[in-house]
């Protein structure tokens, strides 16, 4: 069975009295097994990131259903709801979302915290994270002290921290330069390699090429999908590539 | 652009910022009806014909001045709030392509607006509410009103200029602010990535030895005479501790709880503690002003409210008997003269005196060095040392208390009303009286009215008058000097109220002998006006205060909505509920809100023993009445403030959602 099932996903929203509706989701159906790295494309307005709201639980579908390791995030209670984001997803921001009044280290506790971890087990799960990630000397200092790619890399440590079976990361190389998005890129990779299910939503063709499949949404609909496989990564680059310029040329209208 | 085009604009913007502006518009009101009724009242005519209309007028004076004064920092403090608020808004118009100056126009059509809302309704609502207050503070004095209605165009037109005058400079305020930044950071506004504050354990604890030393001076202060000396000089050290307490003091303990890694890491004082530490940077200022002006309506409130309600008590001690006659520097032959002329005058006001109380005495000061008492001239009354001595003889002190002691020269008996003695026998310089005995009670002490503003005061009893003036001759350093007896006469009357005030103002001028008379019916009128328009003053003063802790915390509580939003934004995204987030904002702004009345109170206990005191000096001894008045005080602005905190809480949780 896969981790992340998405079946007939549909999303209108409506304005306040009704008169006007927009579609951003019409029909949305895939699935992502475990241990894939999925990188979604499309351009602005695509629904992309309503999708990924829907997917963070964030948002309500109009229609159709998600399944997350085999349960109905539809049928999960209002209460359970908080409960269950910060313990089976983890989430990356284009804009780090991290808090200024906390340190590195407190901000990446902090969904831990709230879940009411003693502060051993906390201290004990962060440790290798930092490691890998290599903000073990930047725990101590607060956001505004460090670079972007360090807030980024900071919030990859957050999102990693409660174990989550599925990080679902927002343009997260969208407020970097090149060589923090190119090294920050590498660690989803890497993380990926140890066995993290990664979902992100990017219109980097550069951020897309180090997924495993790229899916490419168009008028609210899954378009068109590729997979790496074992292509070098520069091929994949320019398949990716390829595909949007037949996207974006309307070649595939339906 | 045309001149319809600015004016529609500015009254978009205040549409816009309606949750700020309105409340904005309604202090300002408040603050204009407030202060034209304050001077309503100082000119109104029904006041001139009222007896001894002069102290009221002086204490309402004082009031104008007060209420002004502090509705222009009010005004002055909102709109800087304001204007802070807006720093993007008039960032965005500048970079879609309006100069300086065309902004410059639009703040002028606003606040001439609210300017005109503002005084235009304060004036009307206050010539409304002006007759009511007049009816309050007749009411209060104890006087009959009339039913007529005048508005002093002078009282309007200095209202009108006075609040003109705050609205230009804060308009000027906000056009200088708006002239000196760029447009990029106006549109930044406040959002710029703030450090945490540094602990500054020196300015703690210099904040927490004020304080102490404050309540210390506070609460052991002897007399009344030292309290009125050393009371400034507490509540300085006092406000300084506050003010470093709040600043210093709170990040220091704020970040030692963040130090303990297993009370820190749980939901509710995570969110807490570590948003305290911000909050606190930027609101320690304001919250012990909060702190500080709590205090200060409780304590002015207490203390009126306690004196107007305790007059008769008041009275009761200043004349324990209904007439009280006194004269200086009498011999027994001028008290003989003075005896036979209030008896003539009693009788032509048809008085019989009763129950009358004579007493010959004479009262010294002198001050303890150490070793003796040096006195006469030189004895200063604010001395901590400081006696007050009355002398009577033996003679004086049998016949009225009924006693018989006999004394030998050299020996005295003495009553000890305030402080200590020091040692078993009175050292003078060249003199002293051996103490044969201390007496427990002393039934004339009470009719001594002066005695207990000196920390010390003492009755001696002597043998006779010759140890009195070996007394004086030691204090004085002069062996030729003689006896100078103080006189007093009380009685009462059984007479009405009118009989009394006319007998006492015929004995005041026909007294034979240097002195006055008084009396607890005429007095009566005096101490109303006095103390009825202080508690009048006290009300109103009380009112305005409120007004103003409740729109500095109301304007406290929306500027931190606005910055804690995206902090709670983002928690909601990495999973805290809704539920979560109410409660720990409810945690956080409770702490933030009844950290300053709690502060207050705290200041209010100590100041207890002081503020009785002083209330002595005018004659206020009923301590449980004043503990009293205090309690409900403090109760009744707790519920003002308990009704302040679930509204702006309301207010503080709908920006944040």
């Amino acid at each position: 069975m896969a981790l992340l099932e998405v079946r007939n996903l549909k999303k209108v929203y409506t304005s306040r009295f009704g008169k006007l509706q927009v579609q951003a989701l019409a029909n949305v159906s895939f699935s992502v097994e475990e241990g894939e790295f999925v990188a979604i494309m499309g351009e602005s307005g695509s629904g992309k990131t309503t999708l990924l709201n829907i997917l963070a639980a964030l948002d309500q579908p109009t229609g159709g259903e998600v399944l997350l390791g085999g349960k109905n995030m539809g049928t999960i209670p209002e209460k359970a709801l908080a409960a269950f984001r910060r313990e089976r997803l983890g989430f990356v921001f284009q804009d780090f979302n991290l808090l200024d009044t906390f340190n590195l280290r407190d901000n990446i506790f902090l969904p831990l915290v709230l879940a009411g971890h003693p502060h051993h087990v906390m201290a004990s799960r962060l440790e290798p994270i930092a490691r890998t990630l290599g903000i073990t000397d930047l725990l101590d200092k607060f956001p505004y002290e460090v670079s972007g790619g360090q807030k980024q890399r900071a919030a990859v440590a957050r999102a990693l921290i409660t174990h989550p079976s599925i990080v679902l990361a927002d343009e997260p190389t969208g407020a970097l330069d090149s060589r923090s998005s190119d090294e920050l890129l590498h660690l989803f990779g890497e993380i990926n390699r140890q066995g993290q299910t990664i979902l992100m939503v990017t219109h980097s063709v550069k951020a897309a090429s180090h997924a495993n499949r790229v899916m490419f949404i168009k008028d609210g609909e899954v378009f068109h999908q590729i997979y790496r496989g074992s292509k070098p990564r520069h091929e994949f680059y320019q398949m990716i590539s390829d595909a949007l310029t037949v996207i974006a040329t309307g070649g595939g209208t339906k | 652009m045309s001149r319809a085009f600015y004016a529609k604009l500015a009254l978009t913007n205040i549409r816009k910022n309606a949750q700020t502006y309105y409340p904005y518009m309604m202090a300002g009101s408040a603050a204009v009806m407030m202060f034209y009724n304050m001077l309503y009242l100082r000119m109104s005519g029904e006041i001139g014909a009222m007896h001894d209309s002069m102290t009221v007028r002086t204490v309402l004076f004082l009031g104008c001045i007060v209420t002004g004064f502090f509705s222009f920092l009010l005004l002055l403090y909102i709109n800087s709030f304001l204007i802070k608020r807006r720093k993007k808004e008039f960032g965005l118009f500048n970079i879609l392509g309006m100069e300086k100056k065309h902004i410059a126009r639009i703040m002028l059509i606003e606040t001439a607006l609210t300017a005109l809302v503002c005084i235009g309704l304060g004036i009307l609502a206050g010539i409304l509410f002006g007759k009511l207050a007049l009816l309050l503070l007749l009411n209060i004095l104890g006087m009959d009103a009339s039913y007529g209605f005048d508005v002093p165009p002078r009282a309007v037109i200095m209202t009108a200029v006075l609040f003109g005058a705050a609205f230009l400079v804060n308009l000027l305020y906000n056009v200088f602010q708006v002239h000196v930044s760029k447009p990029v950071e106006l549109l930044k506004g406040g959002n710029v990535g703030e450090k945490e504050p540094r602990t500054k354990w020196l300015i703690a604890i210099v904040g927490i030895a004020a304080l102490g030393a404050g309540y210390v001076m506070a609460i052991t202060v002897k007399s009344p005479v030292a309290a009125l000396y050393e009371f400034f000089i507490a509540v300085m050290l006092v406000i300084i501790g506050t003010y470093c307490l709040f600043t210093a003091g709170s990040i220091a303990i704020l970040k030692t709880l963040r130090r303990n890694k297993r009370f820190y890491y749980r939901t509710n004082p995570f969110i807490a503690v570590s948003g305290m530490i911000y909050r606190m940077k930027q609101n320690a200022a304001g919250l012990a002003s909060i702190c500080i002006l709590s205090t200060m309506v409780i304590i002015m409130l207490s203390s009126t409210v306690s004196l107007y309600v305790g007059l008769e008590d008041v009275l009761r001690t200043r004349y324990p008997r209904e007439i009280a006659v006194m004269a200086y520097h009498v011999d027994d032959e001028q008290i003989g003269k003075l005896e036979a002329a209030v008896a003539e005058i009693a009788e032509k006001k048809g008085v019989r005196p009763q129950n009358p109380l004579s007493l010959k005495y004479v009262t010294e000061v002198a001050v303890h060095d150490g070793q003796t008492f040096i006195g006469g001239r030189g004895a200063r009354y604010t001395d901590k040392h400081a006696a007050l001595f009355t002398f009577i003889t033996a003679e004086e002190y049998n016949r009225i208390e009924g006693a018989r002691a006999e004394l030998s020269e050299g020996e005295a008996l003495v009553y000890v009303e305030e402080g200590k003695l020091p040692g078993d026998a009175l050292r003078f310089d060249g003199f002293s009286l051996a103490v044969r005995e201390q007496l427990d009670e002393l039934g004339l002490a009470k009719e001594i009215a002066l005695n207990d503003l000196l920390p010390n005061s003492y009755v001696v009893v002597t043998a006779g008058e010759a140890d009195i003036v070996r007394v004086r001759q030691a204090l004085y350093g002069d062996g030729k000097i003689g006896i100078d007896y103080a006189y007093m006469y009380h009685f009462d009357t059984a007479a009405d109220r009118e009989t009394q005030i006319s007998l006492v103002s015929a004995l005041y001028s026909n007294l034979p002998v240097d002195g006055y008379a008084d009396g607890r019916e005429a007095s009566k009128r005096d101490f109303l006006s006095v103390y009825g328009s202080l508690f009048f003053l006290g009300l109103f003063l009380g009112a305005l205060f409120i007004l103003g802790t409740v729109l500095i915390i109301y304007y406290k509580q929306i500027s931190e909505g606005f910055d804690d939003k995206e902090r709670f934004a983002i928690m909601l995204k990495v999973g805290l509920d809704h539920g979560e987030i109410k409660r720990t904002i409810r945690f956080q702004v409770l702490s933030v809100f009844f950290l300053p009345l709690a502060m207050a109170v705290c200041h209010i206990a100590a100041a207890f023993p002081v503020i009785s005191k002083l209330l002595a000096i005018f004659r206020m001894t009923n301590v449980p009445l004043y503990a009293l008045c205090t309690g409900l005080t403090i109760l009744a602005f707790a519920v003002c403030y308990a009704a302040i905190y679930a509204l702006t809480a309301r207010t503080y949780y709908k920006i944040v959602r």
